[in-house]
């Protein structure tokens, strides 16, 4: 189907000019193993200079033609529902030996690069061009959730901070209970030379902080009164 | 520690503006539509030949060709084919019998479509006009095996006749016709093609001239001239050329639906009936209808209608002497009808559809083979208005004397498209949305009415609004006990996760809002945002003759309101509840100038200026440069709150936004150098505060612009020169009081501000240019109740039929350009800058639906300020809500309650099962102390 605007230009050119390009998708197994599933609206747009623009639909066999091409340099990008196609360039030339056939050329293009920086060349041809096009990618439309899961959840530092948490309360009288008296009064002792335990230790530290006597500007006023705090196990 | 845990909240966000898997489907809608059938290009047909399921074919108005399917009214597949964009507005659409393939004929070309994936499998392009395409039923011996060849009638400077290979679509013959007459139809018999033309006489009267040609050769073997006496003034009296009949007919009356007559086409014998008149009502038009198929008998039925009622006559050909003879007469009905015919075999059956009635007769005899009564055709209308089929397609199957199945696609004059089966509605598509021209948004006047309440207690004085407040409880106190009976089922609906958000009475959240369409055809049709598969009302408003067109506006000037006004008339009020119109309350054409308006600056476009006049005086004009024409002018929406007048930085210090409400973005273009410039104006002052240039620009591809908040953005396709890119891209430009943080540039120091001064430091704009992989052909905005949720950039994809919503921090032109972001920056959510910008697919709106021939996209706000409804209009209509930050004033579907309710029950077990522990463990310890 042509767009009617480019009628226009191609009434200009003469009839002799037979540029024609076939574009057609191949089976791309694992992304696209078959063709025929692309929906009806599949098209392809071949954008030239300003006011020439073709479109094709896609035909029953998985091709896009595009027949009596002005002279020019083409974008030719594929549209499709569910997958994205590679921009390509395609140029069609006079022919250098000088007879009535023009030259197709193709070549993949880069959105966002000068025009004349060309990658993969896809053929070349006199009058006639087929060429192959591979869909790049699906298109994924759909965003999940992240759900709940409960080894995720598990999994979590704060769940797993809780859970080891909760096995040493539950844990700890029973290893004492069961340790031998010696190891326990030795346990003992390093609990009270421990730096968080002890008179003298961080905690209780923190616990008799004498807060309206270190406002007031008074020295470590908390060795005072520190009393059987450390007598609790 | 605090980047890491920014860059993840970053990554958080992003997918905030995607379409989730739970609310695709459910909080969007969408009706593919086709527009409305025309009757000569709809018909049953089978896909696949040896299968004998069938599938609805139509070629619309819209120029939409598809098939839907007759079990549930869904699309199968879909081709809009371009018109040519000429007003010569015939198309065409055949099949031939047991043909895998449809035929269609618009503008100049010819094209056959698979039948069954709507794929392309050859087009041809006619030099000139379509005027007629056929399917040549014949076998000839010379045709690929399958495949039926196809001939077309054009017209133009060079009329021929052409006939297309059915398999590859290679012309095998063309016949050029001579002389000035106009080609005017195509009719196959199974001998031979007659092209007709018709040939004005001296005396401006239209005769009908017949070429026949040989199928196989192309050569003409006949020519004659009917005399049709003067009779025929135009070529509108001629009521049909039947095609691919045993004997195809020509048919005409007399300007005054005086006679009837009839030719079999090859024949130049005439037959002439009178028609009767049954009331006293002149005959407004005269219809054909006619078996297609070769083999079937030949018998037609003449449908004659008058503005109160309807009948039909039903005509056998005898074929040896090819003479015209009526059979039977079918009774006069009041109201409007619609026939159609059908074939089984070599049977033709008529079916006639009447305002409350469906029936079938055979061809043969008037005995009716099956009736069935029509209680309504199950649409909604306008109050009082008697809904009426227009035309109407069957596909009928027939044991012995009776119909043992009938399916019947009627048009309704409300422009539902409805199928029958047996008699039952079974579906409807809304095809006169497919013409829409004009929306908005209205809320529905019962959640209005509580804040009306609310309002006058409010403003009253506090003993009334106590009463009136005690008042308005005890009316609510009646309606507990319905309440409290539903209460158990919303409860477990509610945790079952089955109730839609819909089903709630009342719209807490705004979502149900009315949308009201304008439709070509001068209806004007309400949609529940909430429950959008049923139409509220459909009502005609603008009563227009055939051929004639409206401009209409829509708005909701206060809620529970729809005013229409036209470029013709005034301002019509209409309840967007039930579509009954609002009397008293219709405002006059002011004929002098308005006081409390005069205060506001209107624009003209004057030749190619716009002009601005401010109190009735012109204030300014903008004249392009020579050679420049006005692309389009898009000013910032009038309701286009903003929550706050600065972009707070990452380290607490404030860029102020250049928040003007008379700021409007102007493009023009130049298309003799195809350069494009872009104007952002004070549309009060007429100053210029930012311009750009673009070069190389495809002034024939759309040129989509958009105005908000203090940031502007428009798309363009440009070509390549061998240094630049060819492409398309998206501008956007943001304005600034000033691009130093806590800085109000100008602005700062002074205590007034005057729109009408020009400003001696004009604000600050950032622009940046992004690569697009396709066109846009129209943008839009989200639109939230306060302005505070960040807005996403609507843009309609004509090329991939999708409209995708991009979150504005993609585009945003503070993105860092060759450097990556500080880490303030990155905290704010900027990245570097890209200039391609791919369309995420998860940014579509309408994910794996395709939305087709979308004109316009509106937006609306919900109640809530997360939320911005959608609708995007033009063929197919498509509608949603989107939260551009989240939801974060509504639970949505993320929230488990089943999960929450656990979490509850675990912690109630566990305290449970530790208090007892705990307990002892404290009694332990007392006697431990003492």
């Amino acid at each position: 189907m042509l767009v009617l605007k480019s009628l226009a230009v191609l009434a200009g050119t003469s009839l002799a000019s037979a540029a024609n390009l076939t574009v057609s998708i191949p089976s791309s197994p694992p992304l696209l193993p078959n063709p025929s599933s692309l929906a009806p609206s599949t098209h392809a747009v071949l954008i030239g200079p300003p006011g020439v623009q073709y479109e094709a639909p896609i035909r029953r066999d998985n091709t896009f033609t595009f027949p009596d091409l002005a002279e020019a340099s083409y974008l030719l990008t594929v549209h499709s529902r569910d997958y994205f196609f590679p921009p390509l360039r395609v140029d069609v030339t006079k022919a250098a030996d000088g007879t009535q056939q023009e030259t197709v050329q193709a070549w993949q293009t880069f959105r966002g690069n000068e025009w004349s920086n060309k990658g993969p060349f896809y053929g070349s041809s006199n009058g006639e061009l087929k060429i192959q096009i591979q869909p790049s990618s699906q298109k994924n439309f759909y965003q999940d959730r992240g759900g709940f899961n409960i080894i995720d959840f598990v999994k979590s530092p704060m769940i797993l901070m809780a859970l080891v948490s909760v096995a040493f309360i539950f844990g700890m009288p029973y290893i004492m209970d069961n340790m031998d008296p010696e190891m326990k009064e030795e346990f003992d002792d390093m609990q009270k030379k421990g730096p968080l335990s002890g008179s003298s230790g961080a905690a209780a530290q923190l616990r008799n902080f004498d807060i309206a006597g270190w406002l007031a500007g008074k020295g470590s006023t908390t060795e005072q009164g520190a009393g059987d705090t450390s007598k609790k196990r | 520690m605090l980047l890491p845990l920014l860059t993840a909240v970053t990554l958080f966000l992003a997918p905030a503006c995607a379409v989730f898997s739970d609310e695709a489907w459910n909080i969007d809608y969408h009706f593919a539509l086709l527009g409305a059938p025309k009757e000569e290009t709809s018909f049953f047909h089978r896909p696949n030949p040896s299968s004998k399921a069938s599938l609805i074919y139509t070629l619309s108005e819209e120029h939409a060709l598809g098939a839907v399917n007759p079990r549930d009214g869904s699309l199968v597949w879909r081709q809009i084919l371009a018109s040519g964009g000429d007003s010569h507005n015939t198309s065409f659409l055949r099949a031939g019998e047991g043909q895998d393939v449809v035929i269609s004929g618009i503008g100049s070309e010819v094209a056959a479509w698979s039948a069954a994936d709507g794929r392309l499998v050859w087009n041809v392009n006619a030099d000139g006009p379509l005027e007629d395409v056929e399917i040549l039923e014949l076998s000839d011996g010379k045709e690929t095996v399958g495949a039926k060849d196809a001939v077309a009638l054009s017209g133009g400077e060079h009329p021929m006749v052409q006939r297309i290979d059915g398999a590859s679509g290679a012309v095998k013959w063309q016949y050029s016709i001579d002389g000035s007459d106009a080609p005017y139809q195509l009719s196959a018999s199974s001998t031979e093609v007659y092209a007709i033309l018709l040939h004005k006489t001296i005396l401006d009267y239209v005769k009908l001239r017949v070429v026949a040609l040989d199928p196989v050769t192309g050569q003409k073997t006949d020519e004659y001239m009917l005399s049709s006496e003067n009779e025929l003034a135009t070529a509108d009296n001629v009521i049909s050329v039947g095609a691919n009949s045993a004997s195809p007919i020509i048919a005409w009356t007399d300007a005054a639906h005086t006679t009837l007559k009839v030719n079999v086409v090859g024949t130049k014998s005439i037959s002439s009936f009178s028609i009767e008149r049954h009331d006293g009502n002149a005959i407004e038009r005269v219809k054909l209808h006619a078996p297609y198929h070769i083999n079937s008998l030949s018998h037609f039925l003449v449908h004659y209608e008058t503005a109160t009622s309807h009948w039909a006559e039903v005509y056998h050909i005898d074929l040896k002497n090819s003479k015209v003879e009526k059979a039977y007469s079918l009774p006069r009905v009041a109201g409007r009808g619609a026939f159609s015919t059908s074939t089984a075999d070599a049977n033709v059956y008529f079916t006639r559809v009447t305002r409350d009635e469906l029936s079938t007769v055979s061809s043969a005899s008037h005995g009716i083979l099956g009736r069935w009564s029509l209680s309504s055709f199950g649409v909604a209308s306008g109050v009082g208005e008697q809904v009426e089929p227009v035309h109407a397609v069957s596909e009928v199957s027939v044991k012995g004397d009776t119909v043992s199945a009938i399916r019947t696609t009627v048009l309704l004059s409300t422009g539902d498209w409805v199928l029958l089966r047996d008699g039952k509605g079974i579906w409807n598509r809304p095809e006169m949305l497919a013409s829409t021209v004009a929306v908005t948004f209205a809320m529905p006047a019962d959640v209005v009415a509580l804040a009306q309440q609310l309002e006058v207690e409010a403003h009253g004085n506090p003993v009334a609004a106590y009463i009136h407040r005690v008042q308005r409880h005890v009316v609510d106190l009646q309606k507990l006990p319905s309440f409290l009976v539903s209460m158990p089922k919303k409860i477990v609906q509610g945790f079952l996760g089955t109730s839609a958000d819909h089903a709630a009475g009342s719209d807490i959240f705004g979502f149900r809002q009315i949308i009201a369409c304008a439709t070509r055809s001068g209806r004007l049709v309400a949609l529940d945002a909430g429950h959008p598969d049923r139409t509220l009302w459909n009502r005609d408003v603008a009563d227009l003759k055939p051929g004639q067109s409206w401009r209409p506006s829509l708005s909701s000037t206060k809620d529970g309101v729809i005013q229409v006004s036209s470029a013709a008339g005034t301002g019509i009020n209409y309840n967007a509840t039930d579509g009954q119109q609002l009397a008293g309350d219709l405002p006059i054409i002011p004929d002098e100038p308005d006081l409390s308006t005069s205060r506001a600056v209107r624009y003209t476009m004057r030749g190619n200026s716009l002009e601005a006049t401010y109190d009735w005086s012109p204030s300014w004009t903008f004249t392009p440069i020579h050679g420049e024409r006005i692309l389009n002018l898009v000013p910032r929406p009038v309701n286009d709150p903003v929550a706050s007048i600065g972009k707070v930085l990452r380290d607490r210090r404030v860029l102020y936004k250049y928040l003007d409400s008379n700021i409007a973005l102007l493009a023009t273009a130049h298309d003799a150098s195809s350069k494009a410039n872009f104007y952002v104006l004070n549309t009060i002052s007429g100053a210029i505060i930012y311009s750009n240039a673009h070069p190389n620009i495809d002034l024939t591809a759309p040129v989509p612009t958009i105005m908000s908040e203090n940031w502007f953005a428009y798309s363009f396709t440009s070509e390549a020169s061998d240094a630049t890119t060819k492409g398309h891209q998206l501008v956007i430009g943001e304005v600034f009081e000033s691009l130093i943080p806590d800085n109000r540039g100008a602005m700062g120091a002074s205590s007034n501000y005057s729109t009408l001064q020009t400003a001696t430091d004009p604000p600050f704009t950032l622009t940046q240019t992004y690569q697009i992989p396709e066109p846009i052909s129209q943008l839009a905005v989200t639109r939230t109740r306060q302005g505070i949720t960040s807005r996403q950039l609507l843009a309609v994809l004509p090329a991939s039929n999708a409209i995708v919503g991009i979150p504005y921090g993609i585009v945003d032109p503070r993105r860092p350009v060759n450097r990556d972001p500080t880490k303030d920056e990155q905290a704010e959510g900027l990245m570097r800058y890209a200039p391609v910008l791919d369309f995420d697919p998860k940014w579509y709106l309408n994910h794996q639906r395709e939305v087709v021939g979308i004109k316009n996209v509106v937006t609306a706000p919900a109640l809530i300020e997360s939320t911005s409804l959608v609708f995007a209009y033009g063929l197919d209509v498509f509608g949603t809500r989107l939260s551009p930050s989240f939801s974060f004033d509504i639970l949505g579907r993320d929230f488990n309650k089943f999960q929450m309710l656990a979490t509850v029950a675990a912690l109630a077990v566990a305290t449970f099962v530790v208090a007892p522990l705990v307990m002892r463990k404290q009694v332990d310890q007392r006697w431990r102390f003492l």
